[in-house]
């Protein structure tokens, strides 16, 4: 690395939320692709969506990993003051699952099986209203993660695809990913949507069944980005590309081989970490259905957040500023990191 | 203008929720903000029922510690519960940068009902920032004096306090000190000292 390439700020502090898609960056750190871009890097487990974004925004982290539709919720000030956030890579797509208790799943389809309600989402939605509707109160509690996270448009977008309203007809909670499975099984809550690997642990552990993916309701979307504030970014330019660099040599790293997998499911699974969340995986499954994890296509694309600026528009009652959306989810960043060293 | 001191009424108490699994530290914040003539419902454990205790207890303020994973929780309350009479919303007065500031470094942090007096919110984060502070310097002391004690000394220690209480044997409870310094990303004679710290506490509270 030559010297005018050399980081701003060479020591980071990156907060993440114990998930599956927390890989890239863990990657990085562990397999030496933030060092090979000259910084070093600690990872901080942040335990709440809220707590990763106002250390965020108040410069105690320099970057983070956040819920796709949480950077321009922030610089629209819907989610805390009103901080300009930049989300310039995207650091994993798909991986969301819907749970439901047993009693509320009992002989639906499994998502993507060769089956009507296996191939068409609405079918089970539609047999879980036909329940709620004979069964009256009281309404199932369902989870999601954060109000401004895909978990929670996605679980509308579910319900809403046999017209129940998730205001009115379910009773909507937010709760930590890590705290799903437990509250499912104490009979807490009737069901969630949550990311890996918490979706399949649920399973697992028979304490539910996923009756539909996220990857069913939005193919690809991307799920979770890096985000830094853009204070920070204009401060650290070149810290920044090294920052967009590291995770996308992981990702390169990740694809090239089966045992690359297996190696980054050991790395998630050190206590720091995942810890044991990770015991039913025996590698890092991409790609693969239901779930369909990937870990490609990092570029950030404003175009593909529709559904998410859909739900913020009509949060807010009225239509988002088209600008505001760009800047929040610009490529330019990215670009200027996937291209430098090239020529 | 006439000054009306000895008729000033006294203002009405609020019903303030925490909720910090920091027992101690509760403790002295829930002292505290009672000395002022507010109410204090204290919420130490257990996931999800935090939406039962702020549609019982209806607060007007929630105190929080920022590292609680029930911080995703409340945000969602403030979003999602329309039918809720007392909406808690995210305590952002950009008004009072300092407060902010300081309750940010604290580890404090509010959600309060819309339409509440911004200066009353003020002084109870006041009272909870400094005791937060205190107990952080504490714990600082703590640490300290805990410092000249051999690890190995306490490791021997905890292990024997966690053999009782978890009817383990020693292997076992090596693993679990061990798991917790993992955990926490601290090291074992830390993890040690808290382990000793709490069941000595509990000990002398039987």
């Amino acid at each position: 690395m030559s010297m005018s390439h050399a980081p701003e700020r060479p020591r980071l502090t990156l907060g993440f939320v114990p998930l599956l898609d927390a890989a890239l960056p863990i990657i990085a750190r562990e397999g030496g692709f933030f060092a090979a871009e000259g910084l070093d890097v600690t990872l901080s487990r942040e335990s709440a969506w809220s707590t990763l974004r106002d250390k965020l925004a108040a410069g105690l982290l320099d970057g983070a990993q956040l819920l796709a539709p949480l950077p321009l919720a922030m610089s629209l000030g819907l989610s805390g003051p009103p901080c300009d956030t930049l989300a310039p890579l995207v650091l994993g797509r798909n991986g969301n699952t819907l749970v439901l208790s047993h009693r509320w799943a009992q002989g639906m389809a499994a998502p993507y099986d060769d089956t009507p309600g296996g191939r068409d989402p609405a079918v089970n939605a539609r047999d879980f209203a036909a329940r709620l509707r004979h069964r009256g109160a009281p309404r199932p509690r369902l989870a999601m993660v954060h109000p401004f996270s895909s978990h929670h448009f996605q679980l509308r977008d579910w319900l809403a695809l046999d017209g129940l309203d998730p205001d009115a007809d379910v009773e909507l909670v937010a709760l930590p990913p890590s705290r799903m499975v437990e509250a499912l099984e104490l009979g807490r809550i009737d069901g969630f949507c949550v990311g890996e690997p918490w979706g399949t642990q649920a399973a697992h552990r028979g304490g539910g069944r996923i009756v539909a993916t996220g990857a069913q309701l939005w193919p690809g979307h991307p799920e979770k980005m890096l985000g830094v504030t853009r204070q920070w970014a204009e401060r650290h330019p070149l810290t920044l590309t090294a920052m967009i660099r590291a995770p996308i040599a992981a990702a390169d790293w990740l694809s090239a081989s089966p045992e690359h997998r297996r190696q980054a499911r050991d790395w998630l699974a050190l206590p720091p970490y995942l810890d044991r969340a990770l015991d039913h995986l025996p590698t890092l499954p991409l790609g693969e259905a239901p779930v369909d994890q990937r870990f490609t296509a990092l570029r950030p694309e404003a175009g593909q957040l529709g559904a998410v600026v859909e739900h913020l528009a009509r949060q807010l009652g009225g239509s988002l500023d088209r600008n505001r959306i760009d800047a929040c989810y610009s490529a330019v960043h990215f670009d200027a990191a996937a291209h430098q060293g090239c020529a | 203008m006439t000054k009306t001191t000895s008729h000033t009424p006294m203002p009405q108490p609020l019903r303030i929720l925490l909720v910090d699994d920091e027992t101690v530290r509760a403790a002295m914040v829930e002292e505290a903000l009672g000395r002022e003539g507010h109410e204090v419902i204290c919420r130490l454990q257990g996931p999800s029922s935090l939406n039962d205790m702020v549609a019982r207890h209806a607060p007007d303020v929630v105190i929080i510690d920022m590292e609680s994973p029930d911080r995703d929780t409340l945000d969602s309350m403030a979003l999602l519960n329309r039918e809720n009479p007392r909406p808690v919303v995210f305590f952002a007065d950009q008004h009072e940068p300092d407060t902010m500031q300081a309750a940010l470094a604290a580890g404090v942090s509010a959600y309060v009902v819309d339409g509440l007096v911004p200066g009353r919110v003020k002084a109870i984060l006041e009272v909870a920032i400094a005791r937060f502070d205190a107990f952080q310097s504490l714990r600082q002391e703590l640490d300290r004096a805990r410092g000249q004690l051999a690890d190995r000394k306490r490791i021997e220690r905890a292990k024997g306090l966690l053999m009782k209480h978890q009817d383990c044997d020693e292997p076992q409870a090596y693993r679990m000190l061990r798991k917790l310094a993992m955990d926490r990303g601290q090291r074992i004679g830390e993890v040690a000292a808290n382990v000793i710290d709490i069941l000595e506490g509990l000990e002398k509270g039987q």
